[in-house]
This record gives structure tokens, C-alpha cells and sequence, in this order.
């Protein structure tokens, strides 16, 4: 689903060349829950970003669903975007002047959907999150985690294959991240593959696979569970 | 997706009303200066005659003196009686129209109204028709009645308002200085702008058309004075008025119907015979001088269109220039205010086109409602320059091509401010601003 090979990013200013992404490989294969870890600074939220086309890459190759993106233009990324990458973010993002209905409207809109359609998409991924009698309820009018439900209705509104996530609950009190959790892996349990970035070990060890990511390479954790990895650590501080 | 971007763009001016009437009232306040400076100039520059105006001319003779003369003058703007009555005499062209200004009195006989002076012309039958003047009731004199110079008068639908109310006074007389005239018709509203058959000397170019009109010949029977601009070089060999009408004085505005390129240049030639043959007779002492100028030459010549009146409108445009720049600068801020949600438009699928669509919609949506701000401010200011500028009413009036052209001015205005703004909003990193949301 998401296969990134040798890949950097260098942001590079007339002072300062910083490496955010280097010799960074990943495979998400389809239908995973992969969380992303690491220490803040790390370089997930730019892996999340360039795994989202929301920014380009210095070098390395990125294949989306086996399409590699390199070179593409900014309508063809736009659309890959639209078609099979959704995005959950740690703020929700919603747009304040618009209603659940036309927040969950918007990347329909960008497909092209007639309004038929684009209603009955609305109206399940409400239903799916549960706020399908609030959909003319604005933003404001929300509680976090109502909002986070939201953005996650819109971000399964056009049936991406890919759902992006960065901390999803970090702004959540546990009770409402829980919830949101419990969401996101009932729509992984449909067959959604999820990437989410996040800081909280015990969100991460309910993911299927965890990739920890350390001054912008993936560690050798990759394949070790959250806890032994927790446990692992303990160990490399106790030997030092 | 257009109905989706006008909602969005009325949703979001609606949010933020201050912003959206301070920049709506800044385009319109440009948009109203300019089209107000550019109306103006659009009606004193305006063909008053479109269907007709490549067939009138306008010939000018140059009898001046021999001393002050300067090669390459123009002739004067006027004719001398002499000049006047040779030309009407040899009949040449389709049509001619001779004019020269009144201020007759006129007394109606009615204890209400005391006898009164009213501005007038002396005049042949065919002005009427050369000018396509409109009549209400009856209609002009004849040719023979020019030829007479019988005690005929055309007045104005005003003046027979004035003097006889509704009724149709045609064949009623009315007592012009101290004599009796026979209305022979009332011409109804009629009112060229500008005023092309007598700039000089009837009250410039916006001004009304005069309410009496009176044979030529009868006015020069009557020995009634020029009311005008008069222009005379040499002395007078006979005193009174006789001896005014043959010196060299130009005081009479002559018109000349020709309907083709060829009927042009015989009376060119024409001219030209007509100039070697008073030359002969010991007139005309400069070298060859004439012009003949088609109605819109004639406007252009005399400038009713002066340069202050382009000035104040390339001013006016320039402060529209300013005024567009404050537009962007509020633009500028309101998108880049907005710039969390264009990063959330972006990372849903919307490419840098959709954003730069859904942005201009927006500053139509500004242009549109600005363009009607400025055209209720044009018609204040054309109402202004109508009372205190112009000095006429109702002259200062814009026509539906330009009232469309107002709107069409501020939206594209508001669309240039716009594309600054715009681009830079389609600009924004997504990455960048849903981090920082």
C-alpha cells in the first residue's frame, strides 16, 4: 500500500541543511495498523506528510498503492491525495463556518461527486461515527472528541484506501481517545489500512505493527511490539 | 463547483461584515470616482448625431487681414454675413443651415406673465430637418418663408408650456419684439449633447437647446443683433447695421449636409473656386485658407472634451489605482488569515487551481457588490456634477452600456486586487499550516 525506499528530506535554508528524512525505508502493506513512534523532532510528522503528499521529497522513491508519486504533478498528487489517502490530525482541523454536513462534504466535492451521492456518503460516515443527528451542528457546537469523530467521517467519506493519522488523540481526554481509538480500529478491521503517529505507547501497542522512528531513520524496533520495545529501552538506559 | 464557490465566498464575506463592507466601500468609492470622471468625459465626447455626423461639415474661410497672419491658422470658427449668404446662394451640398444667436422679447400678452427675453435662433427651414429635430406639434416653414424671411416662429415644447399651457398653439401668433409672429409648430424635448450646432457663443457645449427659432432672413430684416460670439477684422465702410453685415465680421455658424466621400471633395473644391473668386473681388487677402470639418472633427476642433475634463479622469482612475491596491492589502490579509483552511482544502484534494477558483469567486462576489456600491455612488456624483460641474440637470446620465461597464469595471478590478492574494493563498503549504492549527 505505501512502500518508501532509501528516501530523504532536507530542508535546507541559505544557513542551515537539517535532515529531516534519511535512507528512511518503510512498507505499510495493505490492511496493516502501523503506529509511528519516536521522540519529538524524529522526523514522523515529515514521514506522515511526504506518506500524504502534502510535501515532496528530496530523494528515494515513494510508491502509493504501486504508483510511484516522484515527479507528479500538483493535480495528479491532489488527486491521489483526494482518492486513497484520508487524514486525521491531532487539532481536528475542521472548518469553523461549515457544518458537520458540509465539512464531511468537502473532499467529495473535489472528486466530483453528484449531490445524490455525495449525501448518501455524508450521511454514513456520520452514521459510522455516530453524529449522523448532528450533522447541521457546526464545529463549534462539538465537544473534542465529537470533532475528532467528525474528521474522521470526513476522512472516510470518499473510501480511502490509506487513512493517515498524527495524534490523533493528543488533544483528547482518555475517555474520548479511547473511544476514537476504538473507531479507528473497527474501520482498520474493515479493511482500511491505518498509519498513526503517535506519542503514547499504549495507543501504539494496539496497533498491529509499530516502526519507531529515530533522527529521521526507522530503528531497528521495527518489528518489536510496543511493550518489549518499552522494556528494551529500560534496558539501554540501565547498561548506560 | 462555481454555485459551491459563490456559497463558500458569500459565507465567508458574511463572516467577517467589517472587512467585507470596509474593502466593498473602497472599490466602490474607486469605481464610483472613475466612472463619474469617465461619464463626463463620455458624454461631452459622445457623437451627438451617430447616424449622421460623417455627413455634416462645418466649412471655415479665413478673411482676415493680411497683418497677423500666421501660415497655418486656422480659419475662423464662424462665417461673415457676406461669406454666408454666398454660400447659401450657390446652393451647393444637400442641404446648408445657417445660425446665428437671439435674445428676443417676448410678450404674451397675459397680465401673469410680463413680457420676458428668450434665447433664440435665427435660422433656415432645413436645420430642422439637417438636425432631426423632434416637433410635438406642427412643423417647420417653408422654403418660401426662408426665402421671405416671413413672421414665422418655431418655439420649444418648454416655452409653448409656458406661454399656452397643453394646447397646441400652432397658428397662434405671439408677439416677438414688438411684432407678430405665426407659430408654425412647437418642437418637442430635444436637447443634443453636446450641443454641436452652436458651441460658440450659445452657451458652450452642455447647455440647452434655445426655445425660438426664427427665418434668417427675418432676423436680419429686424436688424436683430448677433447674441453670440462675434469676430470682426478691418473697419466698417457704412455705419448701423448695414454696414455691420457687410464688413468682415464672423458671427454666423454655417452647416453643410454632404453624403458621400465624393460630394466631399466637390465641395472642397468648391471652397477652393469660391476662395480664388473673392479673392479676385478684393477680399480674402491671405493665401488660400479653408477647412471643412465633419461633425466629429468639429467637436474634436473646438475641444468640447478639454484637457482638464481627461485629466480628472485619468486622476480619478488613478485614485481607483489606489484604491485597488487597499483592496489587495485587505485581501492579503483576510486569505492569508485563512490559510488552516486552505491547508485542510489542500490535504482533502483540492489542487492549487481549486483554490485559486474558489478565491477569485470570492473576490467577484467583493467585485460584484462593489460595482453596485459604485454605481449608486456615480449617480451621486453625476447628480453633483450635474447641479454644481455642469450646471444643467440631467445631463450627466449614464447610458446601459455604461452602467454595465461600472459593474464590469469593479469586478475586474476587484479580480486584479484579487490575483495577488489568490495565488499567494494557493501558494500555502498544507504540511505547514495543519501542524500549526
Amino acid at each position: 500500500m505505501l512502500q518508501m525506499r532509501k528516501l530523504s528530506k532536507v530542508y535546507r535554508t541559505h544557513l542551515i541543511e537539517t535532515h529531516a528524512l534519511r535512507g528512511f525505508d518503510i512498507h505499510v502493506r495493505e490492511g496493516e495498523f502501523v503506529a509511528v513512534t519516536g521522540p519529538s523532532g524524529s522526523g514522523k510528522t515529515t514521514f506522515l506528510n511526504i506518506a500524504g503528499l502534502l510535501e515532496e521529497f528530496t530523494d528515494g522513491e515513494y510508491l502509493i498503492d504501486g504508483v510511484p508519486v516522484r515527479g507528479l504533478d500538483d493535480n495528479a498528487r491532489s488527486r491521489l491525495r483526494n482518492e486513497k489517502i484520508g487524514f486525521i490530525f491531532q487539532g481536528f482541523n475542521m472548518i469553523p463556518d461549515l457544518n458537520l454536513f458540509d465539512n464531511v462534504d468537502v473532499p467529495l466535492r473535489y472528486r466530483g461527486f453528484k449531490a445524490p451521492e455525495r449525501k448518501a456518503r455524508i450521511e454514513h460516515a456520520l452514521e459510522r461515527v455516530g453524529l449522523a443527528s448532528r450533522m447541521k451542528h457546526y464545529p463549534a457546537e462539538l465537544s473534542g472528541g465529537q470533532q475528532q469523530r467528525v474528521a474522521i467521517a470526513r476522512a472516510l467519506a470518499g473510501d480511502p484506501r490509506l487513512l493517515l493519522a498524527d495524534e490523533p488523540t493528543g488533544n483528547l481526554d482518555s475517555a474520548m481517545a479511547r473511544g476514537v481509538m476504538e473507531l479507528l480500529e473497527e474501520i482498520n478491521a474493515q479493511g482500511t489500512t491505518i498509519v498513526m503517529v503517535t506519542h503514547d505507547p499504549e495507543l501504539a501497542q494496539r496497533a498491529q505493527r509499530n516502526v519507531h522512528i529515530i533522527d529521521g531513520q526507522v530503528s531497528d524496533l521495527e518489528h518489536v511490539t510496543p511493550l518489549a520495545r518499552v522494556a528494551a529501552r529500560g534496558a539501554e538506559a540501565a547498561v548506560a | 463547483m462555481f454555485r459551491y464557490y459563490l456559497k463558500l465566498g458569500t459565507r465567508s464575506l458574511r463572516r467577517n461584515p467589517f472587512l467585507t463592507a470596509l474593502m466593498v466601500l473602497i472599490l466602490g468609492f474607486g469605481v464610483g470616482t472613475s466612472m463619474t470622471a469617465y461619464t463626463v468625459m463620455h458624454v461631452l465626447g459622445g457623437d451627438p448625431m451617430p447616424h449622421k455626423s460623417s455627413q455634416l461639415f462645418v466649412p471655415q474661410l479665413d478673411n482676415g487681414p493680411l497683418e497677423g497672419y500666421t501660415p497655418g491658422d486656422d480659419p475662423d470658427h464662424q462665417l461673415s454675413y457676406i461669406d454666408t449668404m454666398n454660400l447659401l446662394k450657390d446652393g451647393k451640398g444637400k442641404d446648408r443651415v445657417a445660425i446665428y444667436g437671439l435674445s428676443p422679447t417676448i410678450d404674451s400678452g397675459r397680465a401673469d406673465l410680463p413680457p420676458f427675453f428668450e434665447p433664440g435662433l435665427a435660422t433656415t427651414a432645413s436645420f430642422f430637418r439637417m438636425f432631426d429635430v423632434p416637433f410635438l406639434h406642427g412643423n417647420a416653414w417653408d422654403e418660401a418663408a426662408d426665402r421671405d424671411g416671413a413672421f414665422v416662429v418655431v418655439i420649444s415644447r418648454e416655452l409653448s408650456e409656458r406661454l399656452y399651457g397643453d394646447t397646441d398653439p400652432t397658428g397662434r401668433s405671439l408677439r416677438i419684439d414688438d411684432r407678430d409672429y405665426r407659430v408654425s409648430g412647437v418642437i418637442d424635448h430635444w436637447r443634443p449633447v453636446p450641443k454641436f450646432y452652436r458651441i460658440l457663443g450659445g452657451g458652450g457645449a452642455i447647455s440647452d437647446a434655445e426655445d425660438l427659432f426664427v427665418p434668417f432672413r427675418n432676423a436680419i430684416a429686424r436688424e436683430w443683433n448677433n447674441n453670440g460670439w462675434t469676430n470682426c477684422s478691418g473697419g466698417r465702410n457704412e455705419p448701423g447695421f448695414a454696414g455691420f453685415l457687410k464688413a468682415e465680421c464672423n458671427w454666423i455658424q454655417y452647416w453643410v449636409e454632404l453624403p458621400d466621400a465624393a460630394a466631399v471633395a466637390e465641395y472642397r473644391d468648391y471652397l477652393s473656386a469660391y476662395f480664388a473668386e473673392q479673392k479676385k473681388l478684393g477680399r480674402m487677402p491671405r493665401p488660400e485658407n479653408f477647412a471643412l470639418r465633419n461633425l466629429r472633427e468639429w467637436l474634436a476642433f473646438n475641444e468640447v472634451v478639454d484637457s482638464d475634463t481627461r485629466l480628472q479622469t485619468w486622476i480619478a482612475f488613478g485614485f481607483l489605482l489606489v484604491c485597488l491596491v487597499n483592496v489587495i492589502g485587505l485581501l492579503l490579509a483576510k486569505f492569508t488569515a485563512r490559510g488552516g483552511e486552505i491547508g485542510v482544502r489542500r490535504a482533502l484534494g483540492a489542487t492549487r487551481m481549486e483554490i485559486v477558483r474558489q478565491y477569485l469567486v470570492e473576490t467577484v462576489v467583493i467585485g460584484a457588490i462593489g460595482g453596485v456600491v459604485g454605481l449608486g455612488l456615480s449617480y451621486f456624483g453625476l447628480a453633483i456634477v450635474d447641479k454644481y460641474g455642469l450646471g444643467e440637470a440631467g445631463i450627466a446620465r449614464m447610458d446601459v452600456p455604461l452602467l454595465a461597464a461600472t459593474v464590469a469595471l469593479a469586478v475586474v478590478s476587484a479580480v486584479l486586487a484579487g490575483l495577488l492574494p489568490t495565488w499567494r493563498a494557493a501558494q500555502v503549504m498544507p504540511a505547514m499550516q495543519l501542524k500549526s492549527q
